[in-house]
């Protein structure tokens, strides 16, 4: 069970990776906006497709959440011109392997295939982006599939909802309020027209980036990107096409005053029916709105402390700093003192509150790194007897000693050495290529970062590390949360 | 820098799209030729041979040490190079364990030991510190008492799991089949580990830890000078005796089909395998077709045609797939699955029905397509992996391959035909000369008679030896239940059972529970009120993960992750048929079914075999047929989801208050062993049952 919760809280500590290694690429936006990222690798005869839309939980309304995670799962449903089941089917049988997965700032899909089924795989994401099937019956199946999901990963795990309750009093205005996984009341209350709306405003080319790495031929590759992604329409052009796909031609014609029979899906910016052109002309030059939220402005500015009953046997404390966004220079000095507190075994909080003076049966910090803000947080199971308020004593002692006085050579040799490590190991995988390639076009400045991050974490001196404890670790501005067992609630 | 990006981008001038059909689906292109590089080969002074594959993507290195020794008869010491393998990181002469892996972490590497090899990856700069500890690991492993008491103790709790495992028993059942009197043949058991010590595996370590005929695989970011140079620093004063090479050769199948059945008593499922040793080693020509071939049958992914036949068609399983294990030393094949047990003899007719057609006619394209399509995608994926490549360029030099064979193993998979498909398969496999190997429960014996070339079916035990008969018992059922009664009480007389009994009104007892996975104690306490209230908890760390009660009527269970569930009817009416410290003192009357079974040789003692059921699990008891006491109880509760089988055995039996109660309780569950001590028992202890709700 320890296992479960500490591979549950890797999962979401990802920060982007890199090496010494420099990793050549090609990009280039496509008309309808689509970015491209190409990285060719001729070492081993195969290539990761990849997709990352601009879309996570912070684009979701309110009264709308979890939609961005539960599109992860539809858009495996199928599409005009594939069956049920058979996007995995395709892979499968082909020799390759998918997944796709959901954060706060993005939705990403992937296969990595044999490079002969490049053109399978580009196929394949295209029809996602361009027409997957968005209706009742895939809406219905997943709903099932995704409670399950959340009753497995969240609802049933001690603790696991810590994140949910920082994030939620972090928060109060900007979207990071919620979590990914949402409200199962909103997608129970969701129509087929609000998951329609939202496939329609965020599948749309100008918020996707094709990132491919692997065994590929660069001028073949761009070849086959023009033909199954060049050639899905612009702007709103591209939900005028889905309109045509799945409309009556009553419905059609009453929205956009042509029949529906005048417009061509296989030739579909080149209408031969003038009428059907102007109205594709039109439509491809109106730029679909992305609604984005505002970057989070809201400042944590006193101590926040509360008491959560949980179906657990052990209290646990969290605490909650605020950290800036994943993009600040800061966070790269923030990264390795969270690593001397946190980095394994032999790190200073283990070795402390765990294995020195038992206090805790399960101790770490880790920090939280978003496009919009970031979050440091430290966490602790207590062992058996020992009050909460000890822990925090131990944690503040802990967090006193990082701002006072700086980390020893000893331990800042070894951070240094397993990033090194770690960064070189995470370039070995074309699939992890790809997303590095797109999560810094997206996310960090441009693709072009990938080859300076490693540089930027060995340039942090201990006296960085100092400096950004003393600016984060905010003893008057944090988030406390007490979790205590349900039992003492009716006590 | 943002500027040269750019001005490398290639700006696609969008003017016209062609006309695209989206419906069509795009084909393979040809299968891509593999860049893997030739490798270096050289000898050291002291006789190891040394592959070196250059691959400079990043600038990481892997050394792996590979022995040249073949596989050697072990005997009565079966499973010696299984536990020596697990204690080579254990410690040397100048790191503790502890320091070893302190020292691996700091430089981010890893470093790993087997029976036959030891590995070491890092970076390319921290190589000369990682070799450093590779080294020290290979000359100066010490072997520490406390360690090789530790992973034997891991080993007879494994050993304990087997007991319940049909798997491993399925497993152990067809190395003894397919490979009589060979090293892939012998079967670790509890008196094999028991012959097992410190200097028979300082022995072993000698024996095959030796330059000679030994490999050094060398992957990464390093050129041949760099590499002959450390091969030679840390490895050139290595020692050794020269192993025994010689290859084992391989065995063909057996003349007729036999039945080898093993017994597992409330099995609903049992594990067939139909399996039999195939004469090719892994430098044969016919190796990579064999593998296609193999794959059409049930090897792949999807629509192989065993899933298609017993699981789409008739549903006989959740999946039925075949196998083939090729070695330098001994090959074979195998195809089963786990099947109810009432189809199971259906399902061993399929199974060899399918064996006959795939050795008669020529497979359809698209079964030999999807196959190839699908092995070449699993092939090239598992090339990005450094480790991958060293693993060819050893097994070129090993099996005498030609040196492009991986390069090229595409094409030659593109290559094969269905009509060399057949031609393999009319060598290789048979219907008519199969080891068919099943665990399961007794009554589909006879159902399986049929398959037998001589009708007579062998019978093994969990270890894969000749299993002993049940001999029929020499009492009454009754007759063992009282006798089981009177020793544990101390009583001669059914007067004296009564009114001793009439003053015991509870009893509370606590059990240390240790598991070699858990780090920290468990601690499992057990009450009992009269007539019939019983509480259970399980703690560890000062949590409880789990709690249940029954307070005679209704009862429920309360765990950590599922919460709490209320008992089922059928529990209570279970829990009704079966109370008291001594539940055999009732079942004359509480309606619960029994049968004496009969003599079994239980570790060694002959042993009295009650079944009994309570509607809701089966169970087995094991009464030592010279002293009565219980010394196990096999419980098997049959779900949707299969069985689950735990058994308790107890040992160390003592006197306390007049009665007779064992002070070791060993439970396993789950492939979980628990090793219990009980650390309190007391009569008539004040217990409130509540503390359990």
């Amino acid at each position: 069970m320890r296992h479960l919760f500490i591979a549950g809280l890797l999962s979401v500590v990802s920060f982007t990776s890199f090496s010494q290694r420099e990793i050549e690429f090609v990009e280039y936006d496509l008309d309808n906006g689509i970015h491209v990222i190409l990285h060719e690798e001729r070492a081993t005869p195969i290539v990761a497709v990849s997709v990352l839309y601009h879309v996570g939980s912070k684009n979701e309304k309110p009264e709308r959440t979890g939609f961005a995670h539960f599109f992860e799962h539809l858009l495996f449903e199928g599409s005009e011109n594939i069956g049920r089941g058979e996007y995995s089917e395709l892979v499968e049988k082909n020799g390759g392997t998918l997944n796709a997965n959901t954060s706060h700032d993005r939705t990403f899909y992937y296969e990595i295939l044999p490079s002969n089924q490049l053109e399978l795989g580009l196929w394949l994401e295209s029809e996602r982006l361009l027409h997957a099937k968005v209706d009742n019956e895939g809406i219905e199946t997943q709903r099932s599939v995704v409670k399950e999901e959340k009753r497995q990963r969240i609802d049933n795990q001690p603790y696991a909802t810590f994140i949910g309750e920082t994030f939620k009093r972090m928060f109060t205005e900007h979207p990071y309020n919620w979590q990914p996984i949402g409200s199962m009341e909103h997608l129970d209350a969701a129509q087929e027209e609000d998951y329609i709306n939202f496939y329609r405003t965020f599948y749309v080319p100008a918020n996707a980036t094709l990132s491919i790495a692997g065994d590929i031929d660069i001028e073949q590759t761009k070849k086959w990107i023009d033909k199954y992604f060049a050639s899905i329409p612009k702007g709103e052009a591209i939900n005028l096409y889905r309109d045509i796909e799945t409309m009556s031609a009553a419905d059609f014609e009453s929205k956009y005053g042509v029949a529906k029979d005048k417009f061509s899906t296989q030739n579909f910016m080149k209408q031969k029916d003038a009428s059907a052109g102007k109205v594709v002309r039109k439509y491809a030059a109106t730029a679909v709105d992305i609604p984005r939220p505002e970057k989070a402005t809201e400042r944590l500015d006193r101590v926040i402390e509360d008491v959560i009953y949980d179906n657990i046997q052990l209290p646990g404390l969290f605490m909650a700093y605020q950290f800036p966004e994943q993009t600040n220079e800061d966070m790269y000095a923030l990264q390795m003192m969270n690593d001397v507190l946190s980095g394994g075994a032999s790190s200073r909080i283990n070795k402390s509150l765990v294995e020195k003076k038992q206090m805790a049966t399960f101790a770490f910090s880790f920090s939280y790194g978003l496009e919009h803000a970031g979050l440091g947080i430290f966490a602790a199971i207590a062992a058996k007897d020992v009050p909460l308020e000890d822990i925090q004593t131990e944690f503040d002692a802990q967090i006193d000693l990082i701002k006072n006085e700086l980390v020893s050579q000893e331990e800042f040799e070894k951070i240094r050495n397993q990033y090194e490590n770690d960064f070189v190991s995470s370039n070995s995988s074309v699939a992890g290529i790809a997303e590095n390639l797109a999560d810094n076009h997206v996310y960090n400045g441009g693709a072009k970062n990938v080859n300076s991050e490693l540089e930027k974490y060995l340039n942090v001196t201990r006296e960085d590390i100092q400096r950004v404890a003393k600016k984060y670790l905010t003893q008057d501005a944090r988030i406390i949360l007490k979790y205590l067992p349900k039992e003492e609630d009716n006590q | 820098m943002r500027k040269i990006i750019l001005s490398t981008a290639f700006i696609i001038p969008v003017l016209a799209f062609g006309q695209l059909d989206r419906s069509i689906r795009p084909e393979a292109g040809p299968a891509p030729v593999i860049n893997i590089e030739d490798s270096e080969v050289f000898k050291t002074e002291n006789g190891i041979t040394v592959v070196l594959s250059e691959d400079h993507k990043l600038p990481k290195v892997s050394f792996q040490l590979v022995m040249g020794a073949s596989p050697q008869l072990e005997g009565e010491l079966a499973g010696l190079s299984e536990v020596a393998g697990s204690l080579i990181m254990s410690g040397t002469a100048n790191r503790s364990k502890d320091e070893l892996d302190n020292e691996v972490d700091y430089i981010g590497a890893s470093l790993n030991a087997s029976s036959g090899s030891i590995r070491l990856s890092c970076l390319s700069k921290h190589l000369d510190k990682g070799l450093d500890l590779m080294s020290d690991v290979l000359l100066n492993a010490n072997f520490p008492q406390s360690e090789v008491d530790r992973i034997i103790k891991q080993n007879e709790s494994g050993l304990l799991s087997t007991k319940s495992d049909p798997s491993s028993m399925a497993r152990n059942a067809k190395a003894r089949a397919n490979f009589p009197g060979h090293p892939y043949g012998e079967v670790m058991t509890e008196s094999t580990l028991a012959n097992i010590n410190r200097d028979a595996i300082v022995g072993y370590y000698n024996r095959v830890f030796t330059p000679k005929e030994s490999y050094l695989v060398i992957v990464g970011d390093i050129d041949k000078e760099k590499a002959t140079e450390m091969a030679e620093k840390y490895f050139g004063s290595w020692n050794g005796e020269t192993p025994d090479t010689k290859t084992l050769g391989t065995f063909g199948p057996s003349a007729g089909n036999r039945v080898i059945f093993v017994k597992k008593p409330g099995a609903v499922q049992s594990v067939v395998s139909v399996t039999f040793p195939i004469d090719i080693h892994p430098g044969h020509e016919d190796y990579l077709k064999l593998k296609v071939l193999n794959g059409v049958l049930g090897g792949g992914a999807f629509g192989n045609r065993l899933m298609q036949n017993l699981r789409e068609d008739k549903a006989y399983t959740y999946g039925c797939r075949s196998s083939i294990s090729v070695n330098e030393n001994g090959s074979s094949f195998s195809a089963g699955g786990n099947f109810r047990n009432e189809v199971t003899d259906s399902a061993i007719t399929e199974i060899l029905f399918e064996l006959e057609r795939i050795t008669s006619a020529v497979v359809e394209d698209d079964e030999i397509n999807l196959t190839k399509s699908s092995m070449a995608g699993g092939f090239a994926r598992s090339l990005e992996q450094a480790s991958t490549i060293a693993r060819f360029a050893l097994s070129i030099i090993k099996n005498d391959l030609p040196k492009d064979y991986y390069q090229t193993y595409l094409q030659k998979l593109d290559a094969i035909t269905k009509e060399d498909l057949l031609e393999v398969a009319k060598k290789y496999l048979t219907a008519s000369q199969c080891n068919i190997v099943v665990v399961g429960n007794e009554e589909i014996l006879e159902k399986l008679k049929v398959f037998d070339a001589d009708g007579k079916i062998e019978k093994l035990d969990a270890f894969g030896n000749e299993s002993k008969e049940i001999l029929p018992a020499d009492i009454s059922k009754d007759d063992l239940i009282s006798k089981y009664i009177f020793t544990v009480t101390n009583t001669a007389s059914e007067k004296a059972l009564q009114k001793k009994m009439k003053k015991v009104k509870s009893m509370e007892e606590v059990i240390e529970l240790n598991m070699d996975q858990v780090p920290f104690p468990m601690k499992l306490t057990r009450a009992w009120l009269k007539p019939n209230s019983v509480g259970e908890k399980m703690e560890g760390q000062g949590m409880v993960f789990q709690r249940s009660f029954f307070d005679g009527t209704s009862g429920a269970s309360i765990s950590m992750q599922l919460g709490k569930e209320e008992m089922s009817p059928e529990e209570v009416a279970a829990k009704q048929k079966s109370y008291g410290i001594f539940p055999e003192m009732n079942y004359a009357t509480s309606g619960i079914e029994y049968e004496l079974i009969g003599i079994e040789n239980r570790d060694g003692k002959d042993c009295y075999v009650l079944q009994v059921n309570d509607g809701q699990s089966e169970k087995y008891a094991y009464y030592n047929k010279s002293t009565f006491y219980k010394v196990a109880l096999v419980s098997i509760e049959a779900s949707e989801e299969g069985t689950q089988e735990t058994t308790m055995t107890f040992d160390d039996f003592e006197e306390m208050d007049g009665f007779i109660f064992p002070k070791t309780i060993n439970i396993s569950a789950g492939g979980a062993n628990f090793s219990g001590k009980v650390i309190s028992r007391e009569l008539n202890a004040k217990i409130d049952i509540s503390s359990f709700q």
